[in-house]
C-alpha cells in the first residue's frame, strides 16, 4: 500500500480566535523549501531538526514574525518532511499565512489527513490505529451529536447544489436559450447566503455543547489525566482512591477544537462517591463522549455507560507501571511518561461540534460570498469554481465525499433547450 | 487481395475523417470506406460548428492537427463568441458554416492526404473477433487491414421515422449499415439504441425575412485554427423567430402520430437537442420557443430551422412551419425526421477507444454514444491515432481529463456511459478553468507530440506559440507593479487582460492571442493547481489495490451498507471504491485501517 502523497498539506493546529500564539502544521515532501521560500530563508536552512526565527513576507509586506520548527522525513509525526510554524495568534494573520501557504503550493488538510499519512508511513502502530478509528467514526459522530445541525448542513448543501445548477445552466445555455435567468441568480444567492448564515449560527451553538467525560473506577488516574489535558492544576489529585467527588469542568482546546472536559468521581466508589458517580451516569444523554480509564485497561465500562454514552474511548491507564495490559482496542496512556497522550488528543480532536465546524461553516459562507461577487462581476466561471469549493466543504461535513462532479443531466433537465 | 492496409476506416463522417487523417499523419497507409463517397464530410444536421465546450473541442482538434477547425474556418459565414460576458474560461466560439463548402473542404483534405477512398458498404468484420483481419464489403469482398476504426454513426442499424412512415437508412437519401450491425450483434457485442432527429429545411425564397429578428455576425472575426489563417470573407445573417400558441396546438393535435409518442422508437433521445414534440410534452405551458433560422450556405436555397426538430407527419410539419411569423407561405424542401441507431454499450469500449473484446478494432463517433459533430471528430481523431499507433506497434495513448475536453469525454463515456446521447458541456470538466478555448494549442502540445500526429508545419507553428508564451511569461515573472510581480498581479479580482498589457512596455508587441492566453493561465493558476492536486491525490487511491480482500462482510471497520455494496461491486482499487454511490469517506478510511491491520499481522 502506498499512501504517500505528493501534496503538501497544512492546517492550523490551534483553535481559532485570538490567542498569544498559533501553530500551523505543514507536512509533505517539499515543506522545507516552501517555508524557506515564504520566509525568505537561504536554501537548506530548515533541513534537519531546526528551529528558525524569521518573517513571512509577501509582496514586500511583513505578514508576521514566526518561528519555524522542522522535522526531517522519517522523524516527524506523519513520517514526512514536516514543519510547524509558530505564529502570533491573531486570526487575520493566521488566515493570511494559511493563504500564503496555499498559494505557494500547499493545500488545506482534510480532517484526519495528518493521522492518515502517519498511518500510511508506519508511524502509528496497531493500537494507535484507534486514533484512525475515531476518524472514520466522525460522520457517525455528527449524527449522534446533533441531527439538527446535520439537517441544517444538508439544507445548505442542497442550496449550494441547486445554485450551482442554475449558474451552470446559465453558462451552458444562457446565451442561446434562456431569457431572464441572469436576473434570477441574485435572488438565489440571497437565499443561499441566508442558509449559510443559519449554518454558521448552528455550528457556533453546538460548539458550546461538546462535552467529554472522563470516567472509570476509582484511582485510575482520571484527575491526573484531566490536569494533563487541561494543563491546569484544577482537579485535586492524590494516590488515595476516591479523591474526586464533585466533578470538575474545564473548557479546553485540542488541535483547534474547543471542548468541555469533565472530571468525575470513580464509578465503583462508596457513599458520597457512589451517588456522585450515579448522578453523572444518569446525566448522560447519549451524546457525550466518555473517556473510560482503568488501570491497565482491565476494567471495561459497565453496560449502563455503554448504553448512555455517545462514544467511548477506552484507555489503559498507568501504562508505565503495569506490565500486563489489555491492549486490544484500548489505548495505553501514561500520565508519567506521556505515552499515548498525543494519540488521545488526536482522538479528541476528531470530536465534532468544535471550532473546526464553525471554521468550515465560515469558509462555506466566504466561498458563497465570493461566488456572488464574481457573478455581479460577470465572471461566471470563477463563481462556479467557488461554489464547487463550498460544496466540497459541505460534503466533507456530512461525510458524502468530495465527488462533486455535477450531474449535468439532472442540472439541466428543467431547461428547454436545443434544436 | 494481398494488400494489407495499416488502418481501415469505416465511415466518412466527422469521426471517420479525423480518424483517417490522424492515422495518415502517423505515416500509416489508410483506406476510408464510405457507402456514398460524394457525401463524405456532410453536415447531416445543422450548418454550424462549435459552441460552449464544443468550440473548445474544435480548438483541441486543431491543436492535434485535425482538419475540422481549418475546414470550418474556410467556410464560415457567421461568427459568434458565446459567453463573452460570463468569464473567459467559458467562452465558446461558434460559427455558421456553408454546409456544402465544408464537406468539399473536408473531402479535399482526405484526397490530398493520400488516403485511399473506396465506395462500398462494409457488411461485416472479417476474421475472429479477438483479432480481426479486416472487413468484408458488399462489392469489393474482403479488405485486409492491421486495424479497423468503426465510425458508422447513425447508419449503424439506422431507421428513419416520420409520422407513420418508417424506412431503413442512416440519413435521408442514404442506406443503413444493416448488415454490419447484424454482424456486430452476432459477434455478441452489447449494442443499444439511441435516437436523434433533424428539423425541416425551408425554401429560403418563400420566407418573408423582413418579419424576422436579424442576428448579425460579430464584428470581431476569429478562426478556430491556431495558425495564421484569414477568416472567410463571405458573410450571411441569421434570423430569430418564435413559436406561439398555434404552433403548440398543431403539434399537440398530431402528437398521436409521432413515432416517439406512439412508442415505435425505443431509443433514448438527446435531452439537449429535443424534438419539438418533446418540448410540447415536457413544457405544455410554454408556448414561446426560440427558433433560429440559419442559411445552409452562402446564398443557399435552404434555411435550417434550429429549434424545430420533429418527426411528426408531413402535414403537421408544414402547418407548424407556416404558423411561424414570416413563414406563412413557406415551402418545405426536406421534411424533418427522427433516426434511431445502434451504439456500443460503454462496457465495450476502453479508454484508448479500442473495443475491449478485440485487439485491433476501434470505435469513434456516435456509435460510442455521443452526439454532435465536434464530439464525433474528437473521438475520431483519438481512435484513428491509436489505431495507427497499434498498426505501427506503438503503445496506445490516453488523454487525461485534466488536460482536455476530449479527455473528459472519453473518460466519461468509457467509465460510466450515458443513458442518452452524450453532449459535451463545460460543466462536465472539473478543470474547466484550464480547459479553455484560448490555450488548447499549448496545453495539448505534449500529448500531440507524444502521439506523433503532428505534421512538420503544425509542429513549427505550435512550438512557435510555446516560445512566444515563454517570452511573455518571463516578462510577467520579471516585472512588477507596485512591488507585486505582474504574474501575481494578474490574479487579482477584476484585473483584465487589457489592464495587464498596459503595465509593461515589453508586452506591447507580443502576439495578442498568446498574450491574452498566458495572462489567463496566470489569472486562474491558483485554482488550476488546486484542481490538479486534488486529482493527484485521487490517483493515489488508484494505487491501493483491494484485490486481496476476500470478503467485505467481515470488515468491522466499515458500515453494513458499505459492506454489502462493496461485496457486490468488488472494486479493484480504493479509487474505484470511492466512486461507488453510497460509499463514504469514512468507509474508505475503514478500508485503509483494515488493510493496515492485515499488513501488520
Amino acid at each position: 500500500m502506498n499512501t504517500k502523497s505528493p501534496e503538501i498539506i497544512c492546517a492550523v493546529a490551534t483553535p481559532e480566535g485570538t490567542s498569544a500564539l498559533s501553530v500551523i502544521r505543514v507536512s509533505g515532501s517539499g515543506s522545507f523549501e516552501l517555508l524557506e521560500n515564504i520566509m525568505s530563508l537561504e536554501k537548506n536552512r530548515l533541513a534537519g531538526m531546526r528551529r528558525k526565527v524569521g518573517k513571512i513576507i509577501e509582496e514586500g509586506r511583513i505578514v508576521d514574525e514566526v518561528v519555524a520548527v522542522s522535522w526531517p522525513e522519517g522523524r516527524s509525526f506523519t513520517g514526512e518532511e514536516m514543519v510547524e510554524i509558530i505564529c502570533h495568534g491573531i486570526p487575520h494573520s493566521v488566515r493570511e499565512i494559511m493563504e500564503i501557504l496555499i498559494r505557494n503550493g500547499a493545500r488545506r488538510a482534510e480532517p484526519g489527513e495528518f493521522a492518515r499519512r502517519a498511518f500510511g508511513n508506519g508511524r502509528l502502530n496497531a493500537v494507535q490505529i484507534i486514533a484512525l478509528a475515531a476518524l472514520w467514526d466522525t460522520d457517525r459522530g455528527w449524527k449522534a451529536f446533533d441531527s439538527v445541525t446535520e439537517e441544517c448542513c444538508r439544507k445548505l448543501l442542497s442550496g449550494i447544489e441547486s445554485t450551482r445548477e442554475t449558474v451552470e445552466g446559465i453558462i451552458e445555455f444562457g446565451e442561446t436559450h434562456l431569457d431572464g435567468n441572469d436576473k434570477r441568480v441574485s435572488s438565489v444567492f440571497g437565499d443561499l447566503m441566508e442558509r449559510a448564515q443559519d449554518f454558521i449560527r448552528e455550528a457556533a451553538s453546538i460548539e458550546k455543547s461538546s462535552r467529554v467525560m472522563i470516567m472509570g473506577p476509582v484511582n485510575s488516574g482520571k484527575s491526573t489525566l484531566f490536569n494533563l489535558l487541561t494543563g491546569k492544576g484544577r482537579a485535586l489529585v492524590s494516590g488515595e482512591p476516591g479523591t474526586t467527588r464533585d466533578g470538575s469542568t474545564c473548557f479546553m482546546e485540542v488541535s483547534g477544537r474547543k471542548m468541555q472536559l469533565c472530571d468525575t468521581a470513580g464509578t465503583d466508589g462508596l457513599g458520597l462517591d457512589r451517588s456522585a458517580s450515579e448522578a453523572v451516569i444518569d446525566g448522560l444523554d447519549g451524546t457525550e463522549r466518555v473517556i473510560w480509564m482503568s488501570v491497565g485497561g482491565k476494567t471495561p465500562p459497565g453496560d449502563e455507560i455503554k448504553e448512555k454514552a455517545g462514544e467511548i474511548i477506552e484507555i489503559a491507564a498507568k501504562s508505565d507501571l503495569i506490565t500486563e495490559k489489555e491492549t486490544e482496542g484500548v489505548l495505553c496512556v501514561s500520565s508519567v511518561s506521556g505515552e499515548g497522550l498525543e494519540e488521545l488528543k488526536l482522538i479528541l480532536s476528531r470530536i465534532p461540534g468544535s471550532m473546526s465546524l464553525a471554521g468550515a461553516a465560515g469558509r462555506i459562507f466566504e466561498s458563497i460570498k465570493e461566488s456572488c461577487s464574481f457573478i455581479s462581476n460577470g465572471e461566471y466561471d470563477l463563481a462556479a469554481e467557488h461554489l464547487s469549493e463550498a460544496e466540497i466543504e459541505a460534503r466533507r461535513i456530512i461525510g458524502k465525499g468530495e465527488n462533486i462532479r455535477l450531474s449535468v443531466e439532472r442540472a439541466l433537465s428543467g431547461m428547454c433547450v436545443g434544436k | 487481395m494481398m494488400n494489407t492496409w495499416d488502418v481501415i476506416v469505416v465511415g466518412g463522417g466527422h469521426a471517420g475523417i479525423e480518424a483517417a487523417l490522424a492515422a495518415t499523419r502517423l505515416g500509416c497507409r489508410v483506406v476510408l470506406i464510405s457507402a456514398k463517397t460524394s457525401r463524405i464530410g456532410e453536415m447531416s444536421c445543422n450548418p454550424a460548428i462549435g459552441g460552449i465546450a464544443k468550440g473548445t473541442i474544435v480548438r483541441e482538434i486543431d491543436a492535434l492537427d485535425g482538419s475540422m477547425a481549418r475546414s470550418a474556418d474556410a467556410t464560415t459565414l457567421h461568427f459568434r463568441m458565446l459567453n463573452r460576458r460570463k468569464g473567459p474560461a467559458v467562452w465558446g466560439p461558434r460559427v455558421q458554416s456553408d454546409a456544402a463548402e465544408y464537406a468539399r473542404a473536408q473531402q479535399l483534405y482526405i484526397k490530398s492526404s493520400g488516403i485511399e477512398i473506396i465506395e462500398d458498404e462494409v457488411t461485416a468484420l472479417d476474421g475472429v473477433t479477438d483479432r480481426v483481419t479486416g472487413v468484408k464489403c458488399r462489392k469489393s469482398g474482403s479488405i485486409r487491414g492491421k486495424t479497423v476504426v468503426l465510425a458508422a454513426g447513425t447508419f449503424l442499424g439506422g431507421r428513419l421515422f416520420r409520422g407513420e412512415e418508417l424506412w431503413k437508412g442512416g440519413r435521408i437519401g442514404d442506406l443503413s449499415a444493416e448488415a454490419l450491425e447484424k454482424d456486430l450483434t452476432e459477434r455478441m457485442f452489447h449494442v443499444e439504441r439511441f435516437k436523434t432527429g433533424t428539423p425541416a429545411r425551408i425554401v429560403r425564397s418563400t420566407v418573408n425575412t423582413a418579419e424576422l429578428e436579424v442576428q448579425r455576425s460579430e464584428l470581431t472575426k476569429f478562426t478556430f485554427s491556431f495558425g495564421k489563417y484569414k477568416p472567410n470573407d463571405k458573410e450571411e445573417v441569421c434570423y430569430l423567430t418564435y413559436t406561439d400558441k398555434n404552433t403548440m396546438n398543431i403539434a399537440k393535435d398530431f402528437l398521436h402520430l409521432s413515432p416517439l409518442m406512439a412508442g415505435r422508437i425505443d431509443g433514448t433521445g438527446p435531452r439537449y437537442c429535443p424534438s419539438f414534440e418533446d418540448k410540447v410534452v415536457k413544457f405544455p405551458d410554454r408556448q414561446r420557443h426560440k427558433i433560429y433560422v440559419e442559411p445552409m450556405g452562402y446564398g443557399s436555397r435552404d434555411f435550417y430551422l434550429n429549434g424545430l426538430s420533429t418527426s411528426l407527419p408531413r402535414e403537421a410539419q408544414l402547418k407548424m412551419v407556416r404558423s411561424l411569423p414570416g413563414f406563412e407561405k413557406a415551402e418545405i424542401s426536406d421534411y424533418g425526421y427522427a433516426v434511431e441507431y445502434s451504439y456500443f454499450h460503454f462496457s465495450e469500449i476502453d479508454e484508448t477507444l479500442r473495443l475491449r473484446r478485440t485487439e485491433n478494432v476501434f470505435a469513434a463517433g456516435q456509435i460510442c454514444g455521443t452526439s454532435g459533430y465536434e464530439e464525433a471528430a474528437g473521438l475520431g481523431l483519438i481512435a484513428g491515432a491509436n489505431a495507427g499507433r497499434l498498426a505501427k506497434s506503438l503503445e496506445p495513448l490516453i488523454m487525461s481529463r485534466m488536460d482536455s475536453y476530449i479527455g473528459v469525454m472519453i473518460d466519461d463515456i468509457v467509465s460510466k456511459g450515458a443513458d442518452e446521447p452524450y453532449r459535451m458541456f463545460s460543466s462536465r470538466a472539473e478543470n474547466r478553468l484550464y480547459l479553455r478555448q484560448d490555450n488548447a494549442d499549448r496545453r495539448l502540445y505534449r500529448s500531440a507530440d507524444r502521439f506523433g500526429i503532428l505534421s512538420e508545419q503544425k509542429r513549427e507553428l505550435l512550438t512557435g506559440n510555446l516560445k512566444e508564451a515563454d517570452t511573455i511569461w518571463n516578462v510577467l515573472e520579471g516585472e512588477t507593479v507596485d512591488g507585486t510581480r505582474l504574474s501575481k498581479w494578474c490574479r487579482r479580482p477584476g484585473v483584465s487582460v487589457e489592464d495587464v498589457v498596459t503595465r509593461s512596455r515589453n508586452l506591447v508587441n507580443r502576439d495578442e492571442r498568446v498574450l491574452a492566453s498566458v495572462i489567463l493561465d496566470e489569472k486562474y493558476r491558483g485554482y488550476i493547481e488546486r484542481n490538479l492536486r486534488r486529482h493527484e491525490s485521487r490517483r493515489d487511491l488508484e494505487k491501493i489495490s483491494l484485490r486481496r480482500i476476500s470478503s467485505y462482510m467481515e470488515i468491522d471497520e466499515i458500515c453494513w451498507e458499505a459492506r454489502e455494496v462493496l461485496e457486490r461491486e468488488r472494486p479493484e482499487t480504493l479509487a474505484r471504491a470511492e466512486r461507488i454511490p453510497g460509499i463514504r469517506p469514512t468507509d474508505l478510511n475503514g478500508l485503509l485501517i483494515y488493510l493496515g491491520r492485515q499488513r501488520s499481522t
